[in-house]
């Protein structure tokens, strides 16, 4: 599923991966009608742009990714946008490409993702580690996340383009543990973002039900 | 302009000169009433508190809306209020002059006139009203005392304390206008830097590499594309982001240098450093990627990441060029090939931070900047 609010890139990206063996189950222009036919869909992968005309592509990448635990949501986005990049990542999203990426780069990160695989580009690693490095020194000492050395080793270089096998290679680590510490640094935000949405929740009153189970 | 900006930051003084004016003759008035009896021409001092009132009118409604020929109309005044005070020579008996002495007429409402001057022209016009008004004092009393230089001396100082403040007021307001435009400027070119980076340069950078694959005709038009791409960026990147007090996001600096083969990882939130500091970051970032170009070879792309450590910066510049053999970079340094190393350790240096190098055939060149925040915050 694709979702940007301009058709014509929405429609070539389409036509792409089409032309390439994926099965394009539907697309959208705006947050609203991208969560709706997400949940009737229910696709592998939603390919979401975050400069959406109507309504944020982050709430809608926290909704669908909150409500449908088998779709992944790739963000694909022009590169002055990386706040919202890190806000998408944070609410849910398993990677992130650049709008100039090539039809080979995106296909095999549309792969990835679909596979369940963290699509870091170095601009990600970069935001994500300089997220870390934000909440290491913010002197409230709340349950922060933290990196591992090792974690964050990893992360420096993939935010200097190394490949996983280049980084494996380096560091003497195998190519499925670079994955893993990869990984494991996207979800520990995550998760540390969806304690704080509820801790806020809480903390004002709003836990009703969750989202999810609302119509 | 809108309204709040565009009003005489003066207005205030203003309204307190005018108050000063109207109370000043009420008691002026009070004074004539208590001494009618006694004056010389009782209609004179009657008539002259009539031309008090009217002047008070006239003044107030002048000041009330000032604009910046106003002192002529001061100088104006000033007369006026010395020809009432000159006036005291016919209503006042000698006696009430000299011997035994009763305001005159005009008693204090002549320090309005002081307050005026100092507003509309500063505090050396105010000095000099209060020295004129203190001199017809002298002259129509006719004798020098200390309740007369009292007098010398209350006039001359408020008028030159007076327009001290109503100089500073116009500094500041006029600084601050400055500082409001500047804001306004940079605030849009840095909107439309962004917006032109998200939009304008996405979509020429997908029609040089779709035009690119596609060959032929289209590889021309994706040439053209490419061409205005790289003008358009250098554009953009000639508009700095920088704020009033001289800091700048080195993040913000060093994301406009990203192209189809550079990539450049900031954190999300900005990294503040002195603009100095920034430029000269962003310069040597710029000459480092220059330096990939020139020796990496033309397919290499080159990588920046930039660390914000909080005590340090470090900026990180890899490339996965042809690399330079382990020896090579310290016999091509003495033999002054590598103007690159030199370039770029003089300008940390001078940050007083550090560069080292790490390099190895075919695994390209890595640079890091690493920058002390405070040497490079003192500077």
């Amino acid at each position: 599923m694709v979702v940007d609010d301009h058709p014509m890139w929405r429609d070539g990206v389409a036509r792409d991966l089409a032309e390439r063996g994926f099965d394009v189950r539907a697309t959208a222009g705006d947050a609203g009608s991208a969560v709706r036919i997400a949940r009737t869909v229910r696709p592998d992968v939603v390919l979401m742009d975050l400069n959406l005309g109507e309504g944020s592509g982050v709430t809608a990448t926290g909704q669908i990714t909150a409500e449908l635990t088998d779709t992944r949501v790739l963000v694909l986005s022009a590169s002055g946008e990386h706040a919202d990049v890190l806000e998408a990542v944070k609410a849910g999203a398993s990677g992130y490409l650049l709008k100039s990426a090539s039809v080979a780069e995106l296909v095999d990160a549309v792969t990835r993702t679909a596979a369940g695989d963290a699509v870091f580009t170095p601009g990600l690693a970069g935001l994500v580690l300089g997220e870390y490095r934000r909440m290491a020194a913010d002197p409230d000492p709340r349950d922060q996340p933290r990196l591992t050395d090792r974690e964050t080793d990893v992360l420096r270089l993939v935010a200097k383009g190394l490949t996983a096998r280049q980084i494996a290679t380096r560091l003497v680590l195998s190519h499925r543990t670079v994955e893993n510490h990869v990984q494991s640094t996207l979800r520990k935000l995550q998760l540390h973002n969806r304690v704080e949405l509820a801790r806020y929740a809480i903390e004002h009153g709003l836990d009703g039900e969750p989202d999810g189970t609302r119509q | 302009m809108n309204n709040q900006q565009g009003r005489d930051p003066t207005l205030p003084l203003w309204r307190a000169a005018v108050l000063l004016r109207v109370l000043t003759l009420l008691f002026a008035l009070g004074v004539i009433i208590y001494h009618l009896d006694e004056y010389r021409r009782p209609w004179l001092a009657l008539v002259m508190g009539g031309v008090m009132t009217v002047w008070t009118v006239v003044v107030a409604v002048r000041y009330l809306k000032p604009t910046e020929k106003l002192l002529a109309f001061t100088v104006f005044d000033l007369a006026v209020c010395c020809a009432v005070m000159t006036s005291s020579l016919l209503v006042l008996t000698p006696l009430q002059l000299e011997g035994e002495p009763v305001p005159l007429v005009p008693t204090v409402w002549v320090t309005g006139v002081v307050a005026a001057g100092a507003v509309a022209a500063g505090p050396v016009a105010g000095g000099v009203f209060g020295g004129v008004v203190a001199a017809f004092n002298y002259g129509v009393r006719g004798y020098v005392d200390t309740d007369l230089t009292r007098d010398l001396m209350l006039l001359v100082g408020v008028g030159f304390v007076l327009g001290l403040a109503a100089a500073s007021s116009r500094r500041s307001a006029a600084r601050l206008e400055t500082a409001l435009r500047t804001e306004a400027a940079t605030a849009e070119r840095e909107r439309l830097a962004r917006s032109i980076h998200d939009s304008v340069l996405q979509v020429l950078a997908h029609v040089r590499r779709r035009g690119g694959e596609l060959g032929g005709d289209a590889a021309e038009l994706a040439k053209l594309a490419g061409e205005q791409e790289v003008a358009l960026r250098a554009l953009v990147s000639s508009a700095p982001a920088s704020t009033e007090d001289g800091a700048a996001d080195l993040g913000a600096r060093l994301k406009i240098l990203e192209t189809e083969r550079v990539s450049v990882s900031v954190p999300a939130t900005p990294v503040p450093l002195p603009a100095a500091a920034a430029n000269e970051l962003a310069s040597a970032v710029r000459e480092a990627l220059a330096n990939v170009g020139k020796h990496a070879g033309v397919t290499a792309k080159a990588w920046v990441l930039l660390e914000d450590l909080g005590s340090d910066i470090v900026v990180s510049v890899r490339d996965d060029g042809v690399g330079i053999a382990p020896g090579r970079v310290a016999a091509a340094e003495r033999e002054g090939r590598m103007g690159i190393a030199r370039s770029l350790r003089g300008r940390v240096a001078e940050l007083g931070g550090s560069v080292t190098l790490e390099t190895a055939p075919g695994e390209g060149v890595e640079w890091e900047l690493r920058v002390p925040r405070e040497r490079s915050g003192a500077k």
